[in-house]
């Protein structure tokens, strides 16, 4: 289990690193949007309130969908069948693009961490460290979440019609851009059941209000949850094998 | 060819069947591949042979019956035993040729460096795309493409290997260039199994199964069913539609 996954890894790897354009944009458009968020909010409490949040929605967004069309290319190029016909398990492939994409995800993080600290001048009272990791833990999720997903999706153009199904729910109740508590009942309770919320409410409560990640375990625990199930999906739609 | 390979067939298919939904794709087939030859599944599309490859290379699994492969129901532990190009080029279009050989020889498991250096350079070489190894696929013909495909299904050295349509789409001279491949293939000990629709690659094989609706409607060399035609200068198109003729006479 897993012996493959570092070498499907490194290949996801170095195909982002030989696409330049997807590697300056992955950097480019997380700064662009930080800064029009920068930007376009002059109160420096609300800022304050909506950064983190941003960094935990930019993970999800730009994991799934970088890893949705990565998978998506995989199984209609073929090469996902040619990989299900070698001595590899479901889980290696799985586990093969969480580590490279966890690699970006990371990459992401501390690029748009330092930007909102030194260049957008926004509170921190945590450790880096303990963001990163929870960083890790929404990417998790999103790249199972891109994983499962793609197997809807017949091309790129349909992929990306799950973003305002899939993401854009997700981001507007999940307490981005105002507390889940000012929105009605229903909707709190729709919000109950979105993975951001959790990662949300986790990443504020290690920026704002300096918790550490061991107060913060229900936030873990319900992301953790959410990856492992949906890495189990995930690897259902690997198939070897079908009758 | 060793002295195993010989004694156990490479393929042995029992009344093996598989249908998608409702359509029946492989129906009852029996099928038995000696090791060390070059073997054609022939037929029109449609006649079953991606799926009948789908099912020896196990992506699929049968409904009923039963596959072997080197004397083992195939599965991951007997993946390394093959190797599978797929209709379609199947590549890392961003990688390099030799990125793209030299993943899949990993993921088959060439663990060590040198080894794996090697065999990735035969294997290039071999498909003669060496000078251009540093190219990325993105930038190759659809020639080219099926010539790495080729060198990724080969690296490993299998003993057995599954070419699913392998010369569609290629002009005359490199399709002669991809069965002289394949007869040095051979000649190291490697069973083929090569499907196609054109009678022209039926030629170069050993030895054929026609195929059609689901079923071998006949098997033999190429000689064996040209002569079963009773005509002096039939080809294999002839043999073909022998055969068709026959079978619905018979239904």
């Amino acid at each position: 289990m897993f012996n493959q996954a570092p070498t499907i890894a490194g290949r996801v790897i170095l195909q982002l690193l030989r696409d330049r354009r997807t590697m300056v944009l992955l950097v480019l458009v997380p700064l662009v949007i930080a800064s029009i968020v920068g930007v376009s909010i002059p109160s420096k409490q609300t800022l304050d309130y909506i950064a983190p949040a941003m960094l935990a929605t930019l993970i999800l967004f730009f994991g799934f969908l970088l890893t949705g069309i990565s998978f998506l290319r995989e199984r209609s190029q073929g090469t996902l069948e040619r990989l299900m016909a070698a001595p590899i398990s479901k889980l290696d492939v799985v586990g093969g693009y969480l580590l490279g994409f966890l690699l970006f995800a990371v990459l992401q993080t501390m690029i748009l961490f330092f930007y909102f600290i030194y260049v957008l001048d926004i509170s921190f009272h945590g450790a880096l460290w303990q963001i990163i990791v929870f960083e890790i833990i929404i990417g998790i999720l999103a790249v199972c979440l891109g994983i499962f997903i793609s197997v809807f999706a017949r091309n790129e153009f349909q992929m990306v019609q799950f973003i305002p199904l899939i993401i854009l729910p997700q981001m507007f109740l999940c307490g981005l851009l105002w507390p889940v508590s000012q929105m009605p009942e229903y909707l709190q309770w729709v919000a109950k059941f979105l993975p951001l919320t959790y990662g949300v409410d986790g990443i504020r409560a290690l920026m704002l209000q300096g918790q550490g990640l061991l107060d913060i375990g229900k936030e873990i625990g319900v992301l953790a949850g959410y990856a492992a199930g949906l890495m189990v999906l995930a690897s259902l739609t690997l198939r070897r094998g079908a009758s | 060819m060793t002295k195993r390979q010989a004694a156990t067939a490479a393929v042995e298919v029992d009344k093996a069947s598989f249908h998608y939904k409702n359509i029946k794709a492989i129906d009852e087939l029996t099928l038995k591949i000696p090791a060390g030859i070059s073997f054609g599944l022939l037929g029109p599309n449609g006649a079953g042979k991606t799926t009948l490859i789908r099912l020896l290379v196990g992506l699929l699994k049968p409904k009923s019956g039963s596959i072997k492969i080197l004397g083992k129901t195939p599965s991951r532990q007997t993946a390394h035993l093959i190797g599978y190009m797929p209709q379609l080029p199947s590549l890392y279009n961003e990688l390099s040729i030799i990125q793209n050989v030299n993943f899949f020889a990993r993921v088959y498991r060439m663990k060590d460096k040198n080894q794996r250096a090697q065999r990735v350079e035969e294997a290039i070489k071999l498909v003669d795309l060496w000078e251009r190894r540093k190219d990325s696929v993105m930038k190759l013909s659809g020639g080219m493409k099926q010539r790495v495909s080729l060198a990724c299904a080969i690296v490993h050295n299998p003993p057995l290997l599954f070419l699913d349509e392998p010369t569609v789409g290629l002009d005359p001279e490199l399709r002669f260039t991809f069965w002289e491949h394949f007869a040095e293939l051979t000649k190291q000990g490697t069973t083929l199994i090569v499907s196609s629709h054109t009678m022209d690659d039926a030629n170069h094989c050993d030895r054929l199964a026609l195929m059609r609706g689901g079923v071998v409607i006949a098997q033999g060399t190429p000689i064996e069913l040209k002569k079963a035609t009773g005509k002096k200068d039939a080809n294999l198109e002839d043999a073909f539609l022998h055969y068709i003729h026959r079978e619905e006479r018979s239904v």
